[in-house]
Order: structure tokens, then sequence, then C-alpha cells
């Protein structure tokens, strides 16, 4: 399940909030995106980024809320998104905040 | 370029060809290069087309769903015993979501647990999907997504599991089957927060003596005391009935002989 671009690159993300109910059974990708996000390489590209997760019981949807560095927030709600897509939005947004960087470091 | 070729056959009998016949002499119909078809004759072509008939059912379609129900390896059937035995034997399981997890974080958190006797089972998701709807735990299965770890252990330790928990960031509590009772992560939460069963029982006792000893308290002070509270509570219930306040000064006078 590797992402299409490469790694998840975090260095415009401050905070990833995910919350979900692990009984409801649209919460498939909510969790994959999860493990992408937070592992070791994700998590090595920020070490400021926060990655946290809320665990809920109440048949609510899974609900993923990023908070970028300039104050933008992105929420999605996970319930009919697959994890590539749910991909895709984050990478765009960070790819759009962080042109030069990106830019540079592609050529 | 073509020229036409009128012939007349003048007959004048009935059923018989038409008076007048025209043979336009056009272009042969054998040519060297090939001739694109009429669209009268193409449609013809097209609508009478073969078509062959399909097989219902492959020669091996049948057969082989059969085999796939015996393709379950022996690996597998090894690991559904051994998921049965754990389920059985153990009291308390937990289902954890692990995000990437270095191998020394694993080690560290596998020997902190064993101090408490909690092992870390990692049993294939497909395994669990393939035994758990035939057993009491079917509500347990959509926990089994993605990667997932197990706690289990015999005693019922959930505190010393959580204080555990809450040194690695990366293991997310899901939820677990504690003394066959599915509990969420609040359900946990909170049954560690339970006191001990000697506090309970204690409790329970106190509770239901709580009256008696009031009342056993009450009698064992001064009967003077006692009948003036009596009185008192006689006068607030029934406001007009001076005969009835009376009739309790017999009684302390009589508790007061035994004692």
């Amino acid at each position: 399940m590797a992402a299409s671009k490469g790694a998840v690159v975090l260095k415009t993300v401050k905070k990833i909030v995910v919350k979900f109910c692990p009984f409801e059974s649209s919460v498939r990708s909510t969790r994959d995106f999860l493990v992408l996000v937070g592992s070791e390489k994700a998590r090595a590209t920020n070490m400021n980024c926060e990655v946290i997760t809320e665990v809920k019981h109440d048949r609510s949807e899974p609900v993923i809320d990023i908070t970028f560095i300039d104050g933008e927030q992105l929420v999605m709600n996970g319930s009919n998104l697959t994890t590539q897509e749910m991909l895709s939005a984050l990478q765009t947004r960070c790819v759009a905040k962080d042109p030069q960087a990106k830019a540079g470091g592609k050529k | 370029m073509a020229a036409t070729l009128c012939s007349r056959i003048l007959l004048t009998k009935p059923g018989c060809l038409p008076l007048a016949q025209s043979v336009r002499h056009g272009s042969k119909a054998v040519t060297r290069h090939r001739k694109p078809m009429h669209i009268l004759k193409q449609k013809l072509l097209a609508v009478t087309e073969y078509i062959p008939p399909k097989p219902s059912a492959a020669p091996g379609a049948y057969p082989s769903q059969t085999k796939r129900m015996e393709q379950e390896s022996g690996l597998v059937r090894f690991l559904k015993k051994k998921v049965e035995t754990t389920f059985e034997e153990c009291k308390m399981l937990v289902v954890v979501q692990n995000n990437a997890t270095n191998a020394e974080d694993m080690l560290l958190l596998r020997h902190r647990l064993h101090k408490h006797d909690i092992a870390i089972k990692f049993f294939p998701n497909q395994v669990m999907r393939s035994y758990l709807p035939s057993s009491q735990y079917r509500n347990m299965l959509p926990l089994f997504i993605g990667q997932t770890v197990m706690f289990v252990s015999k005693e019922p330790k959930v505190k010393e599991m959580l204080r555990v928990l809450r040194s690695s960031p990366q293991m997310i509590l899901l939820g677990g089957c504690i003394e066959n009772t599915l509990l969420s992560r609040e359900g946990i939460l909170n049954y560690s927060r339970l006191p001990s069963i000697t506090t309970v029982q204690g409790e329970l006792v106190g509770g239901l003596t709580l009256m008696t000893s009031q009342t056993v308290s009450m009698l064992q002070r001064h009967p003077a005391h006692l009948s003036a509270l009596l009185q008192q509570y006689i006068k607030q219930n029934q406001p007009g009935g001076t005969p009835e306040s009376t009739a309790p000064e017999t009684t302390p006078k009589t508790e007061g002989a035994a004692v």
C-alpha cells in the first residue's frame, strides 16, 4: 500500500488529529491513512508534527483534521474516501504550500 | 460513362415479363480492386452474422469451487487452533493498532508487559476473520483491520497494561474482550477505574447494614432521648393526633426496664 508519489512529506503540517470509531465498518481507509501518516518515514520528515489519535465509540464517522503551519485546516470525512484520495489531497496541499522547497528537491 | 440500353419486349400476354425493362449497363461485378459492398448487402450480412452458442459453464468451473475450500493450508488450520486455545484460556484480550513501531520499541514493550504476565500475540487478519464469525466473538470482527496486535493475559490486569501503553504513543487501543464482555476503549478505561472486589464487597455490606446500624444506635441511646424523638416524629406526621402521643410513652418504660 505504498503512496503513489513516494513518501509522505509533512513539512508544512503542524498537527494531524484522526478520530474514528473502530466498530464502524467504514473505518478501513482512515486506519490505513493513519498507518501511512504515522509511520517512521513520515514522522521523520517533520519531528514537530504531532499525530494524535482519538478512539471513540459513538458510531460517528471517521474524521481527519489536519492543521497546517500557516493556519489552514483540512478536514476530511473518511467514511467514503479511499486512502489514496485522502493522501493525494494532503500531498497536493502540501506541495502547493511549499512549492519552492519541493521544486528544488525534485530538480 | 455508362450507356443505357433499353430493350423493349413487346409482349401483351398477362403474367409475363413487363412491357418495359431497362438494363443499366454499368460497372462490372468482377473488378480488379476490392469493390465496396452495397449498403443493403452490408446490412444483410451484419444482421445474419453467425453467433456461436456460448457454453453455459466452463468444463472445470464447478469442481474448482470445492477445491478452493480444501486449499486451507495446514498453517492456517494450526493458527486457527492456536487462536481458539488463546481465546479459551485468556480472560483478557485487547486489540491494539500499531503504527510502525520499531523493533526495539516492540522489545521494550514486550519486556514490560511480560513482567505482568501479558503476552503479545500476532495473528494474521485472514485467520481471525475466518475463525471469529463461527465463535461467540463475532462482534469483534470489525476491529481486525489493518495492522493489529493482540495483548492476551489470563488475569485482567488492565491498569498496568494502560500504564505501559501510555509510554508508547504509537500503540492505539481499539477495544477488547475482558471476561467475556466486549468493551470499547472507554469501557476498558472505566473497567480499570473500578475498585477491587474486596472494596466493592465492603461497600455493599456497609450499604445493607446502614439502616439496621442506624436503628441500633438510636435504640442504644438514653431512652428519654428516644421517647422525645418518637413523640416529635408523631407530632410531625399527625398534627391533630394528641391521644397517640401517650402511646409511645409506655414503650420506653419497658425498654428502660429491659436495659
